[in-house]
């Protein structure tokens, strides 16, 4: 079944038996309800809705496309999904299809001129990971140095853009009604295409490795450009571990903290030092060493925000005043001024509670000293998202600010997975 | 580029089947003609279109009397065909010999015998599009019809049957799996198509295509019993 879903078609009859699957099972809710009495029906519809809703997330996992990146979107307006499901599409994969080795060898032949074997002093046929858009294989270079060989799937671009096509089509409704902008589409078309341009890619990963070097824990790969074109990558090989195997290994409350800090201060060092972010947040990105050491992966997809919106975020990061104040609602509406956008008083009180609500309870502005946000704590993720969902109800969310919203998510989502305990206040006043 | 190479070092296979005895001067020989008819013949159908070229200017590209072309084949038909089963041949030859597609599952096995019959085509994709167009007219020596193009067929279907027998035994198979061998001639000829109009770069829509539609395809023949 999920081996046809790379066709338009084939995507359309998934994305249709997606909608079948779950009205099949609100029918089932329905029907349920004839026979159930109305306190009842209030508990079934809990089960229903989790079990349409894993659905959906199984669906728009292995649609391996933009579906799940809008999909979020989409769930987040709808309440369809609940949080927990949420926040963990924001760390979805855009998965491709597994290559076989023949395939694996026609794309390495086309991109560098030889086969695999030719052109490497080692490679291993069977990939030890997926990424984005393709797989990755062990390869040793001529020179012997150790590689991981990133191989992107045959004609990807193509299939995206059908789904967009498709997406385009029967979001009209939403489009209609400004639920899903025109522009939000365009944002997550244009970086969802970068991401299929490896030489791109390889541009982000330079970038990032020259603006990173400060800071110390974190490890950014090399790009060997001579074993790279637009569909292969090659990198030098990372170790560390994956989230669930570096929690596997039981670390220490102090050791999950001083991880917690780095990634906080990484997210915050690349917004407001770099001006850009590594915005795919999927775990297979990163891997943690023991000495809580970051190694970063996968550039495909790096948001670079403008001039203006850093400016506004270091405005609005901590903002000392009263969050109601006329003060802070120039700081607002200066920016959207600024983006050509206008901001409606709903989306303005959205924004206003946002702030309070969340962004205050995690980096208060006057912080008591040492203080320490616990993230293992499950509410301000809720706050989180319910924020979120507001605000993307009063379509008060810029498109400039999609993807930096979806790594934030991605954070919170292993901060809180960490259970770590983060300087939070300390770190953001450090890079303002 | 390196699939003629391929074709070359496998020439000693004589359809896909047997090793044949080193050939001696003579026949060496005329095995250099051949192929030096066959590849004047089949620049002159790239460039100038199949119907425009005659044998005369085969045999004045190939630098020999046009007599001596007849020795050898006795329309320009019967060249073309000559390059098909080649065609066919060491593709066959290039499956069953690569030892690192022994293990490999079905899907990978067709996967490569279609792609090794679309590289050795490659070169030629202007004449193809005029021989498809060709083949399709039932009075034509080179159409699906005549004798030799259904022998060829016959030693295609055959070796796809080997493979499916080789990969799945037969009380897993879809009731209709008999019908498969056959099916995918017709398959092939779908993806033949389909490469021929593929306009993406590296022809890369076609990689895909071949990927998905085969593990589709090998899916389906498995559901028999499960």
């Amino acid at each position: 079944m999920s081996s046809q879903k790379n066709t338009t078609t084939g995507r359309a009859l998934s994305m249709a038996s997606m909608g079948a699957g779950i009205a099949g099972s609100y029918v089932g809710y329905l029907l349920q309800r004839a026979f159930l009495g109305e306190t009842k029906s209030k508990i079934k519809l809990k089960s229903t809705h989790t079990l349409a809703a894993r659905r959906m997330a199984n669906e728009m996992q292995a649609l391996r496309g933009p579906a799940m990146k809008l999909g979020q979107m989409l769930s987040l307006q709808t309440g369809v999904l609940p949080d927990e499901i949420l926040a963990e599409l924001a760390t979805l994969q855009m998965e491709a299809p597994g290559m076989h080795a023949s395939l694996v060898r026609v794309q390495v032949k086309q991109s560098l001129g030889g086969e695999p074997e030719e052109i490497f002093k080692q490679f291993t046929p069977e990939p030890f990971a997926a990424a984005s858009l393709g797989q990755v294989h062990h390869a040793v270079t001529r020179e012997g140095q150790p590689v991981a060989v990133k191989i992107q799937y045959p004609g990807i671009r193509r299939a995206i853009e059908n789904d967009f096509t498709l997406f385009r089509t029967f979001s009209k409704p939403a489009q209609a009604s400004g639920h899903i902008p025109k522009s939000a589409i365009d944002e997550i078309e244009e970086q969802i295409i970068a991401e299929t341009d490896y030489l791109r890619e390889a541009e982000n990963i330079d970038f990032l490795a020259d603006r990173l070097a400060p800071l110390s824990f974190v490890k950014v790969p090399r790009v060997l450009r001579e074993y790279s074109s637009d569909k292969v990558l090659t990198m030098s090989l990372m170790t560390g571990r994956h989230l669930e195997d570096f929690l596997a290994q039981r670390p220490s409350q102090k050791l999950r903290n001083q991880l917690g800090t780095h990634l906080f201060e990484l997210f915050y060092f690349q917004v407001l030092k770099i001006e850009a972010l590594h915005a795919d947040p999927h775990w297979g990105n990163y891997l943690f060493s023991d000495n809580a050491g970051v190694s970063l992966m996968d550039f495909g997809c790096v948001k670079y925000l403008s001039r203006e919106s850093v400016a506004y975020l270091r405005n609005a990061f901590l903002y000392p005043g009263a969050i109601d104040s006329a003060d802070f609602r120039r700081i607002l509406e200066t920016y959207y001024d600024q983006v050509g956008e206008k901001l409606l008083p709903a989306a303005r009180r959205a924004l206003v509670r946002f702030a309070e609500n969340f962004y205050r309870k995690v980096y208060p502005p006057e912080p008591e000293k040492r203080q320490l946000f616990d993230f293992g704590d499950a509410a301000f993720l809720h706050d989180y998202l319910r924020e979120s969902k507001n605000l993307l109800r009063t379509k008060g969310v810029l498109t400039e600010f999609i993807f930096m919203g979806r790594a934030e998510m991605g954070l919170y989502q292993t901060l809180h997975r960490l259970k770590a305990r983060v300087p939070t206040s300390e770190i953001v006043r450090k890079y303002l | 580029m390196t699939a003629k190479k391929k074709a070359t070092s496998k020439q000693k296979l004589s359809r896909g089947a047997t090793v044949k005895r080193p050939l001696g001067r003579r026949a060496q020989n005329k095995a250099a003609i051949r192929k030096r008819i066959v590849t004047a013949a089949l620049s002159l159908f790239q460039t100038k279109g199949f119907d425009a070229t005659t044998t005369k200017a085969i045999a004045r590209k190939a630098g020999i009397a046009e007599g001596t072309v007849f020795n050898y084949f006795r329309t320009k038909e019967d060249i073309a065909l000559h390059f098909f089963e080649q065609e066919v041949d060491q593709a066959i030859a290039s499956v069953r010999e690569n030892p690192r597609l022994r293990k490999a599952p079905l899907e990978e096995k067709l996967f490569a015998l279609v792609h090794s019959q679309l590289e050795f085509l490659a070169p030629y994709e202007k004449f193809i599009g005029a021989a498809f167009i060709h083949a399709l007219k039932p009075a034509s020596p080179l159409g699906i019809f005549s004798h030799r193009a259904q022998e060829l067929r016959h030693r295609y279907v055959g070796f796809v049957q080997e493979l499916m027998e080789g990969s799945l035994p037969v009380r897993k198979q879809n009731p209709l799996a008999f019908l498969a061998p056959d099916v995918f001639w017709i398959y092939y000829l779908g993806a033949l198509l389909y490469w021929l109009h593929d306009s993406s770069p590296g022809k890369q829509n076609t990689l895909a295509f071949l990927d998905r539609s085969l593990s589709i395809g090998v899916s389906v023949l498995k559901q028999g019993k499960r």
